[in-house]
């Protein structure tokens, strides 16, 4: 019992540790393609640091929201993360959870953004609310006809994430079975919707007429807006910790915790590094081709689920 | 392993066909096929290498791999580049079917394709099955995009997109076909593009526009 608390407390803090850091790796990949030397890929940690450090502006005009959404938003953030055992050993000691439950913890933290982006009364806010909820509500038929498909394995037929683990865990070498690459094409999308990168968001401008989740945290400063910027790293990390262990599950099974993390590690780079050729190559779309785009995530979701049923 | 591997590109072609009809620039058509055209390079690669390590002897597929390279990943797309460089070029719809319900279309048409090739009796095994379902997608979606699309670029695009269904469907179910079969394939495949592309500029030059629509119009 011990021992499981002190590895769930080791889980937690290795994942606070690592979340930042895919955010540089991405950038540093972008600025090395574009031939520039760019910031270092812990460039992440520092901001942070520097913002913890900083003083707090808020608005006289604002309720009690807007002072609970960065902490609501971070501690959703982690409570999802933390429903999903990096490493097979860890499981058991968190609670017995559902993948659903995890979306919706993520939905809690938006839903907590956007009000607290309204309740400054600034029109970029209100803006960057309603742009945040439609984008999440463009991928979430995707995002929910993945776990379906995830959960109506015959052999799992649960959404529960420990007998999702068990499966992938038994199966590691089913890596590239059809349904698992359509679905990770499609979380793949989802994912990057849903962390506001590129192709929906882009998270480096603060230009009024593109910026989506920017401009709802646009009122935020100092301790606030670093818990917001650690809820979207740790955001980042839910999604990329679903596709590495339970639709790539190489190297699940692993004996030794520490061989386990590094393969765990190696598989969230590999990923950054996909999210990163992808940025470089598109551009952010318009706020109304988006539709489009959450169509194809959800075409290929569709295809991995008649997959499930009719291709066997 | 092996198998694996050709399942997963052999999906990504399929991926590669769905993102193709979500396009909608021409240079961005052009890109993607590109990239498919790679990924069936790859497929054909890994093909000859595994059979030239089985049967310790020379495999012709190699030649088909840089025939592929060379043909469908340069020479066409380039070409086609020139093409779309060369005529006017005017920033317009060029789909008659808008994209979320041309996305459902081709995600029937791969239904469709489950059903038929599902009912084919003599198909015992089940990955043969799964890489024909496939191909005949690739091949339905190139012909949806081709009738989709107003502009005679993108139904070039459309055309090529077809030609590398047949591709994935002889490589993926008899290791390959034999060598004087696929080099009649290439050189139709050419010809055909050759006459396309002066079509186009026949096209650009008359009508003073690359879209199809307006040969309705009589001219003179």
């Amino acid at each position: 019992m011990f021992m499981s608390i002190l590895k769930f407390i080791f889980q937690m803090f290795f994942l606070l540790l690592i979340a930042p850091l895919f955010t540089g790796i991405i950038r540093k990949i972008k600025s090395k393609i574009q031939h520039k030397i760019g910031a270092s890929v812990f460039q992440p940690y520092y901001d942070l640091i520097k913002l913890l450090k900083k003083d707090l502006v808020v608005s006289s005009t604002s309720s009690w929201i807007y002072n609970v959404a960065p902490y609501v938003y971070f501690i959703t953030s982690l409570a999802a993360v933390m429903c999903l055992p990096v490493v097979y050993q860890f499981k058991g000691f968190s609670f017995y959870t559902d993948l659903l439950v995890i979306v919706y913890l993520l939905v809690a933290g938006r839903i907590f953004m956007a009000l607290a982006g309204l309740d400054t009364g600034s029109t970029f806010g209100g803006m960057g609310s309603s742009r945040e909820l439609l984008v999440s509500a463009l991928v979430e038929p995707a995002l929910f006809l993945i776990i379906i498909t995830v959960g109506a394995n015959p052999e799992i037929a649960s959404t529960s994430v420990f007998s999702i683990y068990d499966y992938a865990v038994k199966n590691s070498s089913s890596t590239f079975s059809t349904i698992n690459i359509l679905l990770f094409a499609a979380m793949l999308m989802v994912m990057i919707a849903e962390s506001s990168r590129i192709p929906v968001d882009d998270p480096s401008t603060h230009l009024e007429l593109t910026m989506v989740h920017e401009a709802m945290t646009l009122e935020y400063s100092g301790r606030h807006l670093a818990f917001i910027e650690m809820g979207t790293y740790i955001k980042q990390l839910v999604f990329m910790t679903f596709m590495a262990n339970i639709l790539i599950p190489v190297g699940l099974n692993m004996e030794n915790i520490l061989a386990g993390l590094g393969i765990y590690l190696l598989k969230l780079i590999i990923i950054t590094f996909l999210v990163g050729f992808i940025e470089i190559n598109t551009v952010k779309f318009r706020l109304f081709s988006l539709p489009n785009y959450a169509v194809i995530a959800l075409i290929i979701a569709v295809l991995g689920f008649l997959t499930r049923f009719v291709l066997r | 392993m092996y198998n694996n591997v050709l399942n997963l590109l052999a999906i990504l072609i399929l991926i590669s066909s769905f993102t193709l009809v979500a396009n909608k620039r021409q240079n961005a058509y052009i890109t993607t096929f590109r990239l498919q055209s790679l990924l069936l390079a790859l497929i054909s690669l890994i093909i000859s290498v595994k059979s030239m390590i089985e049967t310790k002897k020379f495999d012709e597929v190699i030649f088909i791999f840089l025939l592929i390279v060379v043909f469908k990943v340069i020479v066409i797309p380039m070409a086609m580049r020139k093409t779309s460089d060369r005529v006017e070029y005017k920033v317009e719809k060029d789909f008659f079917i808008n994209i979320p319900i041309s996305m459902l279309i081709c995600c029937g048409l791969v239904v469709l394709c489950w059903y038929v090739v599902h009912h084919v009796e003599g198909i015992t095994n089940p990955t043969t099955e799964n890489y024909l379902i496939y191909s005949l997608s690739v091949v339905m979606i190139g012909l949806f995009f081709m009738i989709s699309r107003k502009k005679a670029l993108g139904q070039i695009i459309g055309f090529l997109v077809i030609e590398n269904g047949l591709f994935l469907a002889a490589m993926m179910t008899t290791d390959g076909m034999p060598m004087i079969v696929e080099l009649g394939l290439f050189f139709d495949l050419l010809t055909a593009f050759l006459i396309m592309g002066i079509f186009v500029f026949k096209i650009n030059s008359t009508f003073d526009s690359i879209d199809v629509n307006k040969l309705k119009h009589l001219k003179g």
